[in-house]
């Protein structure tokens, strides 16, 4: 896979560059290999692989660059749909460093069961998990399987996506299978590219958010690994461009397509024909040449208001309900504080947060605020999303559950992508170079841990983690969570959306411009070193699962993957000698805690006796000096969730 | 208002860094200034090179070990160096390819003010640190010379590498090795006299500038031997302290621990002697011992080393001492046991002069 990788990052640029450009590319690449094996002969403890990943993908930044301001590029969507063909071959077999996860074994059992037995009933596959090429053997039915009269298990995810990687798995086994997903990612980068020409996007822009959007996250994890959002992406983007360009025979399969895939992009299509169902009654869609004949069009959406019914009857066939595991009770509105929570988690939370996670569609959300500057596309995507994120928002699962960051939005990721792309030139230079260089570090990470995709529910983020384990100081707290509602979540939606309408704006002048870029990222070091600095000072609130805090014994409670973590309350459970150690700020706390059996814990060097009580139960504890602080479990067993600084100490002093 | 908020981005970059100081060393501490250099870059070259100053940051969080960190904050240090570097070139009439244009270009920094203050910023990183340890009068000196080389030679890529390199290896004590500088500058205005042309040499140039400013932590040794950036670095051995001092002519038997592969030696005013000179030797097997495979222990040090004659051991077994320019190495160097040896005899050379000693440092 070395040699496959210096290959391809030799071979990348003949792709697209040509001439002076390719030459000068040459020469820094070689100036790269140089300075890589000086670093590597005076690195004595790096880990190997991560190194080399860092290296691959600083390579293929430069080359990025290159592709963006070079004078010598032959650039079309072809050339940059062949370009992310090489980039996912390549990510595919880091991604298999581990065994797959989340949906994925579940998708892959199907595929096998149709292959090998020509249905979709996996009650043999659970029997014999060694067989399957997951490497999963630890697999069980997912809660709510459907179940069929004669002992059937089948599996709760739709069957379009194991059929369609079908002939792949047939050919190369779960390689292939990965492969089908991979060229599903490189045909939507050619879509996307095509869409973005459609749509009189410039081919600089073009060509500078192609390698943001195609090798960023969320789409490179999802390209590379089997779930059904970036073949749902490339049908959405399909399905756009057929409406853009009035082809029915274009949009309508595509939107079979993306409805068959999962039952929830039903809510897509909606958004979808709705919007075309608008453009109709407004007689003719604006701007073109010739005014479409209304009949026809109407005839076309009622068409594809009828597809909607498929995937409902599918389930119902294959399973004996329509919705599957899901309820119509699904659709009825939910409290508006859950749409709150919902759509500012997805914006910054630290774990599933666009901000933190794929920080380059902060510049499709800075789009929005210019609605009506963007691409009709972009506007046509955006509305047709709408119905779908407004459905997601109150869910619990909002953050996407256990699969890559998120998951639940990648299918509009060319849309926000187009949206930056419309934006290009109006972007501070500071907030591209600050986006990519995060970009940059989360793809190194991704590839490097393809494992750390994954993050419990826990409130807590990778580098959150890593930090406070790093360091033992809680640098969790900095970091966003509407998991775990935190003090910076509300702080990093007013941040956050303030960046977004104003911070992201280029000065009109170039010179002007070039200050600007300077002192924003300026700006941001010292946030960075605002926190660094704040962070040596004890917290006026610990969680007691957190990464900064030292275990000596007890168990996390609830246990790391149990479903549905985020609904307990709880943190670790202690035993007789087990303790906990962390920072603290001297003052008066409240210790939250339950324990069925009694327990006596001693705290700051205060004996503490909890009575049994089924509920969870608030103690007063008075933690005499800031610094390190032990929880020690003397007797009994007590499960303890947190503790909080009682607020006003400071003032009333 | 522009250069107000030039220098508003590095006071703020500064103060950032200064926030984010971890760690104890001198180049830790120097941090805020990294940051400054990053900015006259930046403002040289690419605003978007300001980047470097966050890296730097999370470099100093996130890498507790010395070493990788030290050379992580070198790496982020060569790449906006090397590209602030290259750009000259493409900045003077004529210069770069016809009709070129480059998106996002800083245009606030004057063409000719660009080189020269590249060429500061890449010797004040090279040579100002540690702080205490300059001599700022002729550190200053240094400076001007370095400016008037950029100048002479057309203040193109190769004009800047030729004056930070000429300011990296001038040791600048004694006061009269600054005659070096002095001659590289004559020799310049003379070429250029003669119709030498500017020479730009882009790569070439942007390399060799970018090399020691990714080991500018240790710049000392960079200036007085490089070659040992380019061997591998290995885990440090465990070493079994021997500490023992043989005047010329004197001998020492020892036992050997089992495992040990080397001994390590070093040498006590010797530093005048020559490569190839005897030190001792090693028996059994009649090995011996000359400079080369080890040298005065302290030759390496700014102050010693012009009046030094000794080469870098071969298997250098010194170790990394001091920072910035300060850093220096010690003269052990590793001498292979005889195979299966349980017991050796050294015996310093009789020819070394009446005040040296071969200094036995241990087995490894």
């Amino acid at each position: 896979v070395i040699i496959a990788t210096i290959v391809a990052l030799l071979a990348l640029p003949l792709i697209v560059l040509r001439g002076r450009t390719l030459v000068r590319y040459y020469a820094v690449d070689a100036a790269t290999w140089l300075f890589a094996w000086l670093l590597w002969r005076r690195l004595v403890d790096v880990d190997p692989y991560l190194a080399f990943v860092a290296l691959a993908v600083v390579k293929l930044a430069t080359f990025s660059l290159f592709l963006a301001s070079g004078e010598n590029v032959r650039w079309s969507a072809n050339r940059a749909a062949l370009v992310a063909a090489v980039v996912y071959s390549l990510t595919i077999p880091a991604m298999l460093r581990t065994p797959i996860d989340g949906d994925e074994p579940f998708y892959l059992l199907v595929t096998e069961s149709i292959v090998h037995d020509f249905d979709l009933d996996l009650a043999n596959q659970y029997a014999h998990l060694e067989r399957s090429q997951g490497g999963r053997t630890d697999l069980v039915p997912q809660l709510g399987d459907p179940t069929g009269p004669h002992g059937e298990r089948y599996s709760r995810h739709e069957p379009f996506l194991p059929l369609m990687m079908v002939p792949g798995y047939a050919l190369g086994g779960i390689y292939g299978a990965l492969a089908t997903i991979a060229l599903f990612g490189v045909l939507l980068v050619r879509s996307t590219i095509r869409w973005m020409e459609d749509e009189g996007i410039a081919g600089a822009a073009a060509r500078a958010v192609f390698p943001l959007f195609a090798f960023g996250p969320p789409v490179l994890f999802y390209a590379t690994r089997i779930w059904p959002e970036v073949p749902a992406a490339f049908f959405f983007v399909e399905a756009l461009r057929g409406m853009r360009e009035e082809r029915v025979k274009r949009w309508l399969p595509v939107l079979l397509g993306l409805v068959l895939l999962k039952l929830r992009f039903v809510l897509v299509a909606v958004g979808l024909v709705a919007s075309g169902v608008w453009r109709v009654t407004r007689g003719s869609w604006r701007g073109r040449r010739h005014p479409v004949n209304a009949q026809r069009a109407t005839r076309n959406i009622v068409l594809g208001a009828a597809i909607l019914i498929v995937p409902l009857a599918i389930m119902w066939f294959v399973t004996g309900s329509a919705t599957s595991v899901h309820a119509w009770g699904e659709i009825l509105p939910a409290p508006l504080h859950r749409y709150v929570t919902g759509l500012s988690g997805l914006l910054v939370d630290g774990m599933s947060g666009i901000a933190f996670q794929a920080p380059f569609y902060l510049l499709g959300l800075f789009a929005i605020t210019r609605w009506r500057e963007t691409p009709r596309g972009f506007r046509l995507g955006m509305l047709a999303g709408s119905l779908y994120v407004l459905y997601l928002l109150p869910r619990s699962e909002w953050f996407g559950g256990w699969a890559p960051p998120l998951r639940y939005l990648v299918f509009l990721m060319p849309v926000l992508a187009l949206g930056a792309a419309s934006m290009w030139d109006r972007i501070s230079r500071g907030a591209i170079a600050i986006v990519s260089a995060w970009t940059i570090a989360l793809v190194i990470h991704g590839l490097a841990f393809p494992w750390r995709l994954f993050h419990i529910a826990n409130g807590e983020n990778a580098v959150g983690e890593w930090l406070s384990t790093l360091t033992l100081l809680d640098f969790s707290r900095f970091f966003p969570s509407f998991i775990r509602m935190n003090g910076a979540a509300w702080v990093g939606v007013v941040a956050v959306a303030l960046i977004v309408a104003f911070g992201l704006q280029r000065p009109r002048r170039m010179e002007r411009g070039s200050s600007v870029a300077a002192l924003q990222v300026s700006v941001l070091a010292l946030a960075l070193g605002a926190g660094i600095d704040f962070a040596k000072r004890p917290p006026s609130h610990v969680e007691f699962e957190d990464a900064h805090v030292v275990n000596k014994g007890g168990q996390l409670y609830p246990e790391v993957y149990t479903i549905m973590r985020v609904a307990y309350e709880g943190g670790r459970v202690l035993e007789a000698g087990d303790s906990l150690s962390f920072l603290a700020r001297e003052g008066t706390w409240t210790l939250r805690a339950i324990t069925g059996l009694g327990a006596t814990v001693e705290v700051a060097g205060q004996s503490l006796h909890i009575a049994p009580d089924p509920r969870y139960q608030t103690f007063t504890v008075r933690i005499p000096k800031s610094g390190r602080v032990t929880l020690r479990c003397v007797s009994g067993a007590v499960n303890v969730d947190r503790l909080d600084r009682v607020e006003g100490q400071d003032r009333t002093r | 208002v522009e250069r107000f908020r030039w220098i508003l981005a590095a006071a703020i970059a500064a103060l950032a860094c200064q926030l984010a100081v971890q760690q104890a060393t001198p180049i830790d501490r120097a941090l805020p200034f990294l940051a400054l250099v990053v900015t006259v870059l930046a403002w040289a070259s690419y605003p978007s090179a300001m980047i470097a100053v966050p890296l730097l940051i999370v470099a100093e969080l996130a890498l507790p070990d010395e070493s990788t960190r030290l050379l992580v904050l070198g790496a982020i240090m060569a790449a906006v160096g090397a590209q602030a570097s290259s750009l000259p070139v493409l900045r003077l009439p004529g210069g770069g390819p016809a009709g070129s244009q480059r998106t996002g270009r800083l245009e606030a920094c004057a063409p000719s003010a660009c080189a020269p203050l590249v060429a500061i910023a890449a010797i004040l990183l090279l040579r100002w640190i540690p702080i205490e340890n300059v001599r700022i009068g002729r550190e200053l000196f240094l400076l001007a010379i370095a400016v008037a080389i950029v100048f002479a030679l057309g203040r193109t890529p190769f004009a800047i590498t030729v004056a930070v390199v000429t300011a990296l290896i001038t040791p600048a004590v004694p006061l009269r090795t600054l005659a070096l500088p002095l001659l590289v500058l004559v020799v310049a205005i003379a070429a250029r006299t003669f119709g030498m042309p500017a020479l730009r040499l882009v790569w070439p140039s942007t390399i060799v500038l970018a090399v020691p400013i990714l080991f500018f932590a240790w710049s000392g040794i960079v200036a007085r031997a490089f070659p040992y950036f380019l061997r591998e670095a290995t885990p440090p051995q465990e070493r079994l302290v021997v500490a023992q001092a043989l005047a010329p002519g004197k001998s020492v038997t020892l036992g050997v621990p089992r495992g040990a592969r080397s001994l390590v030696i070093s040498g006590a005013n010797i530093a005048r002697l020559r490569r190839g000179a005897p030190l001792g030797s090693l028996e059994p097997g009649g090995i011996t011992m000359r400079i080369g495979d080890a040298a005065d222990w302290g030759y390496m040090r700014q102050e010693q080393f012009y009046a030094a004659r000794n080469p870098l051991p071969g298997d250098p077994a010194g170790m990394i001492r001091g920072y910035g320019y300060a850093a220096w190495l010690d003269g052990a160097g590793r001498v292979a046991l005889p195979a299966g040896a349980r017991r050796i005899r050294v015996i310093a050379d009789g020819s070394l002069p009446p005040d040296a000693a071969l200094q036995v440092e241990g087995f490894e």
